[in-house]
């Protein structure tokens, strides 16, 4: 449960710091799947169009497993008060984790490897292809329509954790308590002139009364108390995290430890760097590239799934098979934006685009969410190709 | 002309921490026949690369007829009267022979984009006029026969001629070769030798060329500038290069 | 003479615009609308083909432009029309240089990153444009927002969106017989060469981008007008990826292959719409049949090598097997109740065909059916046997 957007006309910059925060979480899974992109390009110098689509494959993959689990519509019929317990959540995210990885492993394998030889616009041009097959082929066969999502139930971690920034004004618990006060004296007064007037005059309801002042005075009144509460409510700085998110955060950056590692300190992961650095020499120096670059879209299609697995699980999205295409796009921006080929890139990249498009809502301009990425993404390829933590390149003649 | 066509002057170009041509100067006096050598990796390309406005020098100026063109863009340069030739060469491969050096034609067009657009006489015209002096350019570099033949079906000397023959057909004042002679075999190479010397006789261009086939530039060149990792360790006549001690030794490592 | 026979062709393509148009009314209710919106798709395909194929730059947005043309067209005549005194034909006419105008201003805007940008870069930027400038109609009321834009009055002159599209051939074709192309396919070829050739690289790629996409917003004006009705979903990516891949089938560089190819492209799936509907089975057996094909036509394109005789053989036999097998298959699985059940609008498979279309071409003949021929006058002589044996044509 969000704390909420309220649209405010003049910027609220009580809820900033909820915003921020929301951002982040957000922002996390930007990164998850950016990671995809940029370990892809990075060796193959390749943007997997098809990326969006591992990422909606996972969600389905988490969905189905849900539903088996016993939190279909139908299982929840038959058993409303299904417990569920960290454990389906951990079954969900490897089975999304490797359906995602496997997906990604052939198609690389189907549609990119035979044209490594080809210029570099044919595979594009495939990358493209399979995504829009994925997407309509698999709106033919997979639940689309009304749209699915994974019942919330099976989060067994739904309180959330509060902390408060900046306590309410002082002023107003006083205020309050006056405004309660008089709130109380005039509903009274209304009360006792209600149940008079209808003994006197046999009146039905209180718009009949003859004499409405007290009717009056106790609207006045009521509106004056939930105008301070609501008033108090806004000067409080609160940040509302639910514990789903949380534990999506933790995960996520759990995951890209584990991918530090993998690709500083393994074997693997240095030749995963040399491939990167210069495939045709990684190759002849004995590194057998098809299995590196196998290996490389079998991790970043893996952390996408565990993005697609927490997306629909924590944050509840419902599922369509189009569900990959604007996530796709803004995450491929944030690999962008991090300057793509570069990891740690491609994290601050996500954070900073879960940032930006939730501050642009934040800001009124709601509409606008989604183009906030295209703009960010046409400034950096105009302005920095490298990226933030890129650089650019030199080609020679 | 009076004074020197070019003239490149403690030119010096640094990548990150590599310094590839390091306070190289030397100049061109119209007609003249020079070559640059050195072993691989001394700076003889990235020179060229630098005449030619692909890279702009980190500090030094190059002059061609008195005006400076460091920095200017190659098609600029290439406008200004300077054309080369590529290590690798760089064909336009799908495309004709005859098209190649059309396309080395087409700096001089005069006719704007309308005229060809709506295809009116003028823009036909000029068409075929670039078409008869690449035919001519062609035959010039013994390629007659394979005018309409794709650039890519040629056969390697061919394609080296062909790229000459289009960068005539920019109608230079100078011209940069850079390894024109590679992958020929001794007869191809006095060929080509013959070739070039006519251009600068019979045409009057200037010839500035790499390459590392030493017969080859010790028999067509009257000046010679050898580079060694980024700096210019001799200068001279060919008689005074083959017998400098500093040269044998950055080509062939310690004085034997 | 250069002019009498000029004119003469102009008044020739104009009678058969004509033509068109006079055959296409005499159809049933539904064929009109076809033929002109298979005029717009040939005008899209042969622009993008001069951006995309002819100077090489990457452009897979080339629905904005489209939208450009029909939003500011549409919103003009909605304002203007009433009140002014020229004909229906001559204002559609300026709506279309006015649209074409308006994009074209997109397209300078387009163009000139491309300046910086190479291959995978340059399509991602002109991708986001074109999602970029559907957002911002999304969310402009003058233009109709989300619910579209009524364009009033509906002008529907088949004949001129097929001027339009002979127009666009005919500009593209001339550029190619001139020198003038010869430096657009320089720049596609090899820009550093053209560069160092003296060929301003730069000015090149911006005329190209401006041509391109000032013919794309005339069709934009003409699709507003004969339609009466534009929104923004008309003119989403999958418009855009569905033109490039009619570039890319009919032969980057070819504008007779961007002609057939966005003909057959448009008009297959509109015969699909009325196909009766396709079973499970069918569909698995098609699609395994496809991938099965594929691969084996892939392996017979590397391994198969020689006289063209034996190469048409062996994608003959290729193919036959693949009908074969589909057969087969649809017979085997036609047996599975769980399949065989369940069935699927043919309409609907209209975006898996185009995605499976472009993955095929990529795999088997990535440069296009018709490469980079073109159409002309030597080839009808040479398939009725003019030309002399062992001359080269």
């Amino acid at each position: 449960m969000e704390f909420g957007s309220i649209a405010l006309a003049s910027l609220d910059f009580g809820t900033l710091p909820q915003q921020l925060v929301n951002g982040l979480l957000l922002g996390a899974i930007y990164a998850l799947v950016a990671l995809g992109y940029t370990m892809v390009y990075g060796v193959l110098r390749l943007i997997n169009f098809a990326h969006g689509e591992v990422f909606m494959l996972g969600a389905y993959a988490a969905l189905f497993v849900s539903w088996r689990l016993g939190f279909s519509e139908a299982g929840l019929v038959s058993n409303p008060n299904l417990a569920s317990s960290a454990l389906n959540l951990v079954l969900m995210l490897l089975v999304s984790m490797t359906t995602g990885a496997i997906v990604g492993v052939l198609i690389e394998f189907f549609a990119y490897r035979p044209l490594r030889n080809e210029p570099r616009i044919a595979a594009l041009i495939t990358a493209i292809g399979v995504s829009l097959l994925l997407q309509y082929g698999g709106a033919l066969i997979l639940p689309n329509s009304p749209q699915p999502s994974i019942d919330e139930r099976i989060n067994p971690y739904r309180s959330a954790v509060v902390l408060q920034l900046k306590g309410a004004d002082a002023h107003f618990e006083g205020d309050i308590q006056q405004a309660q006060g008089k709130y109380d004296i005039a509903k009274t007064a209304f009360d006792t002139a209600l149940t008079r007037e209808k003994a006197q005059f046999g009146i039905d309801s209180e718009f009949d009364l003859r004499d409405q002042s007290p009717r009056k005075t106790v609207q006045a009144a009521e509106s004056d108390l939930k105008r301070l509460q609501s008033e108090k409510e806004s000067s409080e700085v609160r940040v509302v995290i639910p514990q789903g998110q949380l534990i999506m955060l933790i995960t996520s950056l759990g995951l890209m430890l584990i991918l530090r590692w993998l690709v500083m300190k393994t074997k693997v992961g240095r030749n995963m760097r040399a491939v990167a650095h210069d495939f045709d020499t990684a190759s002849l120096m004995g590194i057998n590239v098809n299995r590196v670059i196998s290996f490389t879209f079998f991790i970043g299609s893996a952390l996408a799934g565990a993005g697609a697995m927490m997306n629909a699980t924590f944050l509840g999205t419902p599922l369509d098979t189009f569900y990959g295409v604007k996530l796709g796009v803004k995450a491929f921006v944030a690999a962008v934006l991090g300057g793509i080929g570069n990891i740690p890139g491609a994290v601050l990249g996500g954070l900073v685009m879960g940032v930006a498009e939730t501050l642009v809502v934040w800001a009124g301009y709601s509409s606008y969410r989604d183009a906030i990425a295209l703009v960010i993404l046409i400034v950096v390829l105009l302005f920095r190709p490298g990226g933030l933590l890129g650089s650019s390149k030199v080609e020679k003649v | 002309m009076k004074g020197p066509i070019l003239q490149v002057q403690n030119a010096t170009i640094k990548f990150g921490g590599l310094t590839a041509v390091n306070d190289v100067s030397f100049e061109l006096a119209q007609g003249d026949l020079f070559g640059l050598i050195g072993p691989n990796g001394a700076g003889k390309t990235t020179c060229f690369n630098l005449i030619t406005g692909v890279y702009r020098p980190t500090t030094g100026s190059i002059m061609f007829r008195n005006d400076s063109i460091a920095g200017l863009s190659p098609n600029r340069i290439a406008q200004k009267g300077i054309a080369r030739t590529f290590q690798n060469i760089r064909l336009f491969s799908v495309l004709s022979a005859a098209e190649n050096v059309m396309i080395g034609c087409f700096l001089r067009h005069k006719v704007g984009i309308n005229s060809a657009l709506a295809y009116l006489p003028p823009a036909i015209k000029e068409t075929s006029r670039m078409r008869r002096e690449a035919l001519e350019l062609l035959d010039l570099m013994d390629l007659a026969d394979v005018a309409n033949s794709r650039a890519c079906d040629l056969p390697y000397g061919k394609q080296r001629r062909l790229e000459i023959a289009r960068a005539m057909a920019t109608q230079p004042e100078l011209l940069l070769l850079d390894e024109p002679a590679a992958g020929m075999n001794p007869q191809e190479s006095d060929e080509l030798m013959r070739t070039v010397r006519r251009l600068r006789d019979d045409f009057r261009k200037t010839v500035l060329l790499i390459e590392h086939d030493m017969k080859f530039v010790m028999n067509l060149c009257e000046r010679i500038v050898v580079l060694d990792a980024g700096k210019e360790i001799a200068a001279g006549p060919p008689e005074a290069i083959r017998n400098n001690p500093r040269v044998i030794e950055a080509y062939l490592g310690e004085a034997v | 003479m250069f002019w009498i026979v000029r004119i003469l062709s102009i008044l020739a393509v104009v009678g058969l615009c004509f033509g068109i148009q006079a055959f296409a009314l005499s159809q049933t209710l539904v064929a009109p609308r076809l033929f002109a919106l298979t005029g717009l798709y040939v005008t899209l395909a042969v622009s993008l083909n001069l951006i995309n194929g002819i100077t090489g730059q990457f452009s897979i947005g080339h629905a904005a432009f489209y939208q450009i043309g029909a939003v500011v067209a549409g919103f003009l005549s909605v304002r203007f029309f009433a009140d002014q005194p020229l004909a229906g034909p001559v204002w559609l006419m300026a709506m279309g240089v006015v649209g074409g105008l308006a994009a074209s201003l997109a397209g300078l805007a387009v163009g000139l990153p491309s300046l910086r940008l190479r291959g995978d870069y340059l399509a991602i930027v002109t991708l986001g444009f074109g999602e970029i400038i559907r957002i911002i109609v999304l969310n402009t009321d003058a233009v109709g927002a989300s619910y579209g834009l009524n364009v009033k009055p509906k002008l529907q002159f088949i004949w001129m969106i097929w001027l339009l599209a002979a127009l666009c051939i005919a500009v593209s074709r001339n550029l190619l017989k001139t020198v003038w192309g010869l430096a657009f396919l320089g720049v596609r070829e090899d820009e550093i060469a053209s560069n160092a050739m003296g060929v301003n690289v730069t000015k090149i790629k911006v005329m190209a981008f401006i041509l391109g996409s000032a013919f794309a917003g005339a069709a934009g004006a003409m699709l507003a007008h004969y339609e009466g009705f534009i929104n923004p979903s008309m003119f989403s990516m999958d418009l855009s990826f569905i033109v490039l891949t009619m570039v890319v089938l009919g032969g980057s560089g070819s504008i007779t292959g961007s002609v057939l190819a966005a003909i057959a492209l448009f008009l297959l799936p509109e015969f699909l719409r009325s196909a009766p509907p396709v079973t499970g089975s069918a569909l698995v057996a098609g699609a395994l049949s496809t991938a099965v094909s594929v691969a084996a036509l892939r392996w017979v394109t590397h391994h198969v090598h020689g006289e063209t005789r034996r190469k048409v053989l062996a994608y003959g036999a290729g193919l036959a097997g693949s009908v074969t097998l589909f057969l087969l298959l649809r017979l085997l699985l036609g047996n599975v109740p769980s399949l065989a059940g369940i069935s699927f609008e043919a309409s609907k498979l209209r975006m898996v065909i185009f995605a499976a279309t472009l993955i095929i071409l990529m795999m088997l003949r990535p440069q296009g059916v018709f490469a980079h021929h073109e159409f002309s006058w030597k080839w009808v002589g040479r398939l009725f046997g003019r030309t002399n044996a062992g001359v080269k044509a």
